[in-house]
C-alpha cells in the first residue's frame, strides 16, 4: 500500500466530490435567490404603488409623484418620526439596562428562588398586550402620564423587558462559569466582572434585541394610539393609521407613508449588523 | 483536616485557604449582586404588568366601559366557556400552532445556510431580515393581493401546470387559516434566523472542528452537534413564535380577514380585540385576556418539559 | 460607568424631552374674549365629511374671532375605544364624531345631553328623524346627544348606458325583476352586479348590512324591526331565511362576480361601467358622479317579493361634545352653528346632504336619493346596524358575506345572530330601545 495508487484513487473521487459539492451550491444559491425575491417583494409593492394615484392604483398602470406629495401634506411626517425616534430610542436604552443586569443575574448570579423569579419574568412575556392595555392606561392616566412621552415609554420598556431579559440570559448562559469565577478572584467583584467582562461579551445579544425591540416598538399602533392622542406627541405608525379611516383609504398614499417608516427600522438594522457580525467573528470567551 | 486537595477545591469554584469563611462571603456578595442586578427588571415587571393583570383579573368579572363597573363574579367565566365562538376561535389557535414547526425549522435551515458561508450569505443575511421592518399593514395587503382570485399565486400556479389547484384562499375559512399561517411563517423567517445566527455564534467552533476531524459530513454535523448545542436557542425561538402566533397577529388578521370569513381566522387574540376594542366590552376584553394568557403558560411550560426532557439539562 | 452615564444622560433627556412634549393645558373657558382653541376629534380619514368638517371649522373661525378650531383626525379603526380611554383620563376632545343610533346609547356616559343646552329654535331646523335616533329611546323629546352632520342613504347605483345596451328598459322593483335584468346584462357582457371590499376599512369583507338592510325592508315593516331588536322576531324566521336564500342565489346564479369575498376593485369595475349595478352609499355620489357623470343614477335595491317600498334615509354620524369639555361654551356655539343655513351649504359643498329642513343638494343623484322620499313616499327606514345590537352586527359582519358567496348557509348565519342575540344580558335586548 504505497501512498501513490492511493492519491491517485483518491484524486479521482475528488473530483468527482467537487463537482457534485459545485453543483449542491450552485442550486443552494438558487434557492437562497428565490427566496430573496420572495423576501423583497413587499418593498417593490411598496415603492411601486406608491408612485401611483388611486386611478393608476386601480388600474394598476402608469406612475406618479402626487401620492407622495399627498403624504406631506396630509400628515406632519417629520415631526412623527421625530417622536418615534425618541420613544423608540429611549425606551431601548431602558429596556438594554435592566435586561443586560437581570440577564446576567439569573444567567450567572444564582440566589435561592431566582428560578422561580425568572419564570416569572419570562412568564410576564406571555402577557397579551390587548388584555392588559386598558388596566395599565387607566393607572397611568392616575398618574397624569397620558399624552406624555414617559407614559408610552414606561408601557414600551414593560413590554420589552420580558423578552429582553430571556434573550440575554440565554446568551449569559453560554459563557463559562469559570471565566466570571476567575475575574470574581481577580478582585472585580460582581458587579465589575459584569460591566467589564460579561457586557462586552454580548454584543451579538445586545444588537439582536436593539433591531428586534426597535421594529416592535416603531410599529406599534395601540399604545401609541391610547397613551399619545395628540398630533403632536404621535408616532408616525398612528399617523400613518389615520389614513387608512372610514371609507375611502388613498392606498397609493399609505405606501408611500409605510415605506417612509420602514426606511428607519432598515436603517437600524444595517447599523448593528456591524456589530452582530463583529460579534460573531469575534466567537466566545477565547 | 479533609483529603480534598487545594486544587481540587480550586477546580470545584471555592477559595483555598480559610476556607468555610471566605466562601460564605463570597456567596453571599454573589447572591446580593444578583438580587442587585436583577432588582430592575422585577420591578418593572411587577408594577407595569403584574398589577395590569391583577386589575384584569378582577374587571374580568365585570362588565366594565372604562367609566362604570358592574360586578358579575366568576358566572361571568362560565358563561364565556360556554359559548360555542369560543371553541371555534380555539380550534383557530390550535391550528395554527401546527404552522409553529415550519415556522421555527425553515429560518434553522437557512441560519445554518448561512452561517456556513454560502456564497453570498452577508448579503441574504440582510435580504432576509428586512421585511421584519416592514409594518403589518403592507404585509397583510401584499398578502391579499397574492392570495387573490387573479393573484400571483394561481398565476404561479398555472404557470406550472398545477392550474386545476387554483384557489380563492381567503374565501374560505380553513383555507384563509392555511394563508394566514403561510404568511405568518413568512414574517417570522427573519426575526428566527436572526436568533439562531446569534446562537450559531456562541458555538464553540473546536467542537464542529472535532465533528469535522471525525469523519461527519455536513448535515450530520448539523443534527448531531449543532443542533443539541442549540437548544437553548431552540426552545427561545419557540417560545417566541408561540408567542408571535397567539398575541402578535392581530393586525395581520385585521387587514387580511377581519378574522372571517365567518370565523375562520378569528384567533383568541383577535376575539380578545373585538370584545375590548371594536365593542367596547373591557371587562370581556380583560376575560378572554386572562384566558389567553393562561393558555400562552400551559404552552410555554409544556415545552420547556419537552425540549427538557430531551436533553436532561435545561433550566 | 462611562455606560451607566450615558444611560442616565439619555434618561433625563427623555424626562427633559417629556416635560416638553406633554400636551399644553386649554386655556381659559367661559370668557368669549379671551383665546380659545377649541378641540374635535373626527374619524372621518381623508373622506368628504372630513373636507366638510374642515371647512366648518374655518367659517366658524370668521365668526367667533377668538376661537381657534383644532380639527384632530383620529384612526378609524379603535375609534370608540380610544374615546373610552380619552374619557377615563379626561383628556379627549370638546367636541367629538359620534355615530348615531344605538351607538350614542352605548357611549352616551360620557356626552352630554343637549336638551336645554341648545337652543329649541335650532333643533327645530334639523331634520326630525334625524334627531330622534341620537336620544334615549329614540325619541326627540328626550334631547339629542348628537347634531348630525348629514343625511345619509345606502342605496344601489347603476349605469344608465349599461341599462340601455343591455335593453332593461325600466328599474327593477323586486327580486324577479332584478334577476330578469341581471340575465339581460349578462347577455350583454356586463357584470350585473358587483361587490368587493373597495371602499371598506383595509382588509374587511364587503359590509353586509347595506343589503341586509334592505332584505330586512323586504321582508317587515318599520314597525317590526324593533322586535328584530328585542328577539320577538327572531333573526331565524323563515321570512328572513328565505330573504338570504334568494340573494344568495344572486351569487351563485352569476349576477354577481365570483370572488364576492376577495375582490379589492369593485369600486373600479363600477367607475369604468364594466359592473352595471352597486349597493353602496351617500359617501361614494360624489366619486360616481366625477367618473361617470350623467350616466349614474340611484336605485333603490328591491331586495323584495312584492315592489319595494322603503329607503334607508339615515343621519350616520354626527358632532357630540363629551361631559368633560375643558370649552363647553364655545362647543356649543359650534354645535348651533351646524343648524344654520351657511353651514348646510358647505356641508353641500362638500358632497354631502345637509340634514338641514329645507336645504337641498346640488349632487344630481343625491337629489334622486331624496326624491325617492319626496316624491315617491318610501317609508324611511333607519339603517338596520345602528339599531341593532353592536355584537349582533358583528356577527353578522363575518357570517353574512359568507351567505352570499354560498359558503355559509343562511339558516346557520342566522342562528349565529340568533345565538349572539340570546347572550347578550336582559338589558340590551329589552321591548324597547334603551
Amino acid at each position: 500500500m504505497t501512498a501513490a495508487p492511493i492519491a491517485a484513487a483518491r484524486g479521482g473521487r475528488l473530483a468527482g466530490v467537487t463537482a457534485r459539492r459545485r453543483l449542491r451550491n450552485g442550486t443552494l444559491f438558487a434557492v437562497m435567490c428565490v427566496i430573496a425575491v420572495v423576501m423583497l417583494y413587499p418593498f417593490f409593492y411598496m415603492l411601486d404603488n406608491g408612485f401611483r394615484n388611486q386611478a393608476q392604483f386601480a388600474q394598476q398602470r402608469g406612475h406618479s409623484a402626487v401620492s407622495w406629495r399627498q403624504l406631506f401634506t396630509e400628515l406632519p411626517v417629520w415631526r412623527e418620526l421625530l417622536n418615534s425616534t425618541i420613544i423608540c430610542t429611549v425606551s431601548i436604552l431602558l429596556i438594554l439596562a435592566v435586561a443586560t443586569t437581570a440577564g446576567f443575574a439569573f444567567a450567572k448570579l444564582r440566589y435561592r428562588g431566582s428560578g422561580v423569579v425568572f419564570l416569572a419574568v419570562v412568564a410576564a412575556l406571555m402577557v397579551p398586550l390587548q388584555s392588559i392595555i386598558i388596566p395599565e392606561y387607566v393607572n397611568l392616566g392616575k398618574l397624569g402620564l397620558i399624552n406624555t412621552y414617559l407614559g408610552a415609554i414606561l408601557v414600551y420598556v414593560a413590554l420589552g423587558t420580558p423578552f429582553a431579559t430571556f434573550l440575554m440570559a440565554t446568551y449569559y448562559r453560554g459563557i463559562s462559569d469559570d471565566l466570571i469565577e476567575a475575574a470574581v478572584m481577580d478582585g472585580l467583584g460582581y458587579e465589575g466582572t459584569f460591566l467589564r467582562i460579561a457586557l462586552p461579551l454580548s454584543w451579538p445579544a445586545i444588537a439582536t434585541v436593539t433591531v428586534l425591540q426597535f421594529i416592535q416598538i416603531w410599529d406599534d399602533l395601540l399604545v401609541g394610539l391610547l397613551f399619545l392622542q395628540n398630533p403632536q406627541q404621535r408616532t408616525i405608525t398612528v399617523g400613518l393609521a389615520a389614513l387608512s379611516a372610514g371609507r375611502t383609504t388613498s392606498i397609493p398614499v399609505l405606501m408611500a407613508g409605510s415605506f417612509v417608516s420602514a426606511l428607519p427600522a432598515i436603517v437600524v438594522y444595517l447599523i448593528f449588523q456591524r456589530y452582530l457580525i463583529r460579534g460573531l467573528t469575534l466567537g466566545m470567551g477565547k | 483536616m479533609s483529603t480534598v486537595t487545594a486544587e481540587s477545591q480550586a477546580a470545584a469554584g471555592h477559595l483555598p485557604g480559610r476556607g468555610r469563611t471566605a466562601r460564605s462571603r463570597l456567596a453571599r456578595r454573589r447572591r446580593r449582586a444578583g438580587i442587585l442586578l436583577s432588582l430592575p427588571a422585577v420591578v418593572v415587571v411587577v408594577a407595569l404588568l403584574g398589577i395590569p393583570i391583577g386589575q384584569a383579573v378582577y374587571y374580568s368579572m365585570t362588565t366594565w366601559n372604562g367609566l362604570t363597573s358592574t360586578w358579575i363574579g366568576p358566572s361571568a367565566y362560565s358563561t364565556a366557556l360556554s359559548d360555542p365562538t369560543f371553541w371555534r376561535v380555539l380550534e383557530n389557535n390550535a391550528l395554527l400552532l401546527l404552522s409553529i414547526p415550519f415556522a421555527i425549522g425553515i429560518p434553522l435551515g437557512i441560519a445554518w445556510l448561512l452561517h456556513e458561508h454560502v456564497r453570498g450569505w452577508r448579503f441574504f443575511r440582510s435580504v432576509y431580515f428586512l421585511p421584519t421592518a416592514v409594518s403589518w399593514v403592507v404585509i397583510g395587503m401584499v398578502a391579499v393581493q397574492f392570495f387573490a382570485l387573479q393573484g400571483l399565486l394561481n398565476k404561479m400556479l398555472s404557470a406550472v401546470g398545477l392550474g386545476s389547484f387554483q384557489t380563492n384562499a381567503l374565501a374560505g375559512q380553513r383555507s384563509a387559516l392555511v394563508a394566514l399561517a403561510i404568511t405568518f411563517i413568512w414574517s417570522m423567517l427573519g426575526t428566527n434566523v436572526i436568533i439562531f445566527l446569534t446562537g450559531m455564534a456562541t458555538l464553540d467552533p473546536t467542537l464542529i472542528e472535532a465533528a469535522r476531524v471525525d469523519g461527519l459530513n455536513r448535515r450530520q454535523i448539523f443534527w448531531r452537534v449543532t443542533l443539541p448545542l442549540l437548544r437553548r436557542f431552540v426552545q427561545f425561538s419557540f417560545v417566541i413564535t408561540v408567542i408571535s402566533a397567539f398575541s402578535a397577529l392581530f393586525s395581520l388578521i385585521f387587514v387580511m380577514t377581519n378574522g372571517g370569513p365567518g370565523f375562520g381566522t378569528t384567533t383568541l387574540e383577535f376575539f380578545v380585540y373585538q370584545a375590548a376594542f371594536a365593542l367596547g366590552e373591557f371587562g370581556t376584553g380583560a376575560l378572554y385576556g386572562i384566558i389567553l394568557f393562561v393558555i400562552m403558560i400551559v404552552v410555554g411550560l409544556v415545552q420547556l418539559r419537552l425540549i427538557r426532557s430531551a436533553e436532561g439539562e435545561g433550566w | 460607568m462611562r455606560r451607566w452615564t450615558l444611560v442616565a444622560g439619555v434618561a433625563v433627556t427623555a424626562m427633559i424631552a417629556t416635560a416638553c412634549g406633554s400636551s399644553g393645558g386649554g386655556g381659559g373657558s367661559g370668557s368669549t374674549s379671551a383665546p380659545v382653541t377649541l378641540t374635535i376629534w373626527h374619524n372621518y380619514g381623508t373622506e368628504q365629511n372630513a373636507t366638510a368638517l374642515q371647512n366648518l371649522a374655518k367659517a366658524f373661525e370668521k365668526i367667533h374671532k377668538n376661537v381657534t378650531v383644532n380639527v384632530v383626525s383620529q384612526p378609524a379603526t379603535n375609534y370608540f375605544a380610544l374615546l373610552q380611554a380619552a374619557a377615563v383620563s379626561k383628556t379627549g376632545p370638546d367636541l367629538a364624531v359620534m355615530w348615531t343610533g344605538l351607538f350614542t346609547i352605548q357611549y352616551k356616559d360620557f356626552l352630554v345631553n343637549l336638551k336645554g343646552k341648545v337652543p329649541a329654535a335650532d333643533f327645530a331646523r334639523i331634520d326630525p328623524s334625524a334627531l330622534k335616533w341620537t336620544s334615549d329611546r329614540f325619541n326627540a323629546t328626550n334631547g339629542p346627544y348628537v347634531v348630525p352632520l348629514e343625511n345619509q342613504f345606502y342605496i344601489g347605483f347603476y349605469n344608465k348606458a349599461d341599462f340601455a345596451k343591455a335593453g332593461v328598459t325600466s328599474v327593477p322593483t323586486d327580486w324577479s325583476q332584478l334577476f330578469a335584468a341581471c340575465a339581460k346584462l349578462k347577455a350583454a357582457g356586463y357584470l350585473p352586479l358587483t361587490y368587493g371590499n373597495g371602499g371598506q376599512p383595509l382588509g374587511a369583507e364587503f359590509y353586509p348590512w347595506y343589503d341586509m338592510s334592505y332584505m330586512m325592508i323586504g321582508a317587515h315593516p318599520l314597525s317590526s324591526w324593533l322586535q328584530l331588536y328585542s328577539g320577538q322576531l327572531p333573526w331565524t324566521s323563515p321570512v328572513n331565511a328565505a330573504q338570504l336564500n334568494t340573494w344568495s342565489k344572486l351569487h351563485s346564479s352569476g349576477c354577481t362576480n365570483s370572488d364576492v369575498l376577495t375582490k379589492t376593485n369593485n369600486l373600479g369595475d363600477f367607475e369604468t361601467g364594466k359592473a352595471a349595478m352597486m349597493v353602496d352609499g351617500t359617501w361614494d355620489t360624489a366619486k360616481f358622479t366625477g367618473a361617470l357623470g350623467s350616466k349614474v343614477a340611484a336605485f333603490v335595491p328591491p331586495f323584495s317579493n312584492t315592489p319595494i317600498n322603503g329607503v334607508v334615509d339615515f343621519s350616520g354620524d354626527g358632532l357630540s361634545m363629551t361631559t368633560y369639555a375643558a370649552h363647553p361654551t364655545q362647543a356649543l356655539q359650534f354645535l348651533e352653528f351646524m343648524t344654520t343655513p351657511q353651514a348646510a351649504g358647505i356641508i353641500n359643498a362638500a358632497g354631502l346632504i345637509p340634514a338641514i329642513k329645507g336645504t337641498s343638494t346640488s349632487n344630481p343623484v343625491n337629489q334622486e336619493m331624496l326624491n325617492f322620499v319626496s316624491q315617491d313616499h318610501m317609508t324611511v327606514y333607519p339603517m338596520l346596524d345602528n339599531v341593532v345590537q353592536p355584537n349582533v352586527v358583528n356577527t353578522g359582519s363575518k357570517v353574512l358575506p359568507s351567505v352570499l358567496n354560498g359558503s355559509i348557509s343562511p339558516s346557520s348565519a342566522l342562528s349565529s345572530l340568533q345565538s349572539t342575540l340570546g347572550q347578550l344580558p336582559s338589558n340590551q335586548r329589552g321591548n324597547s330601545y334603551p
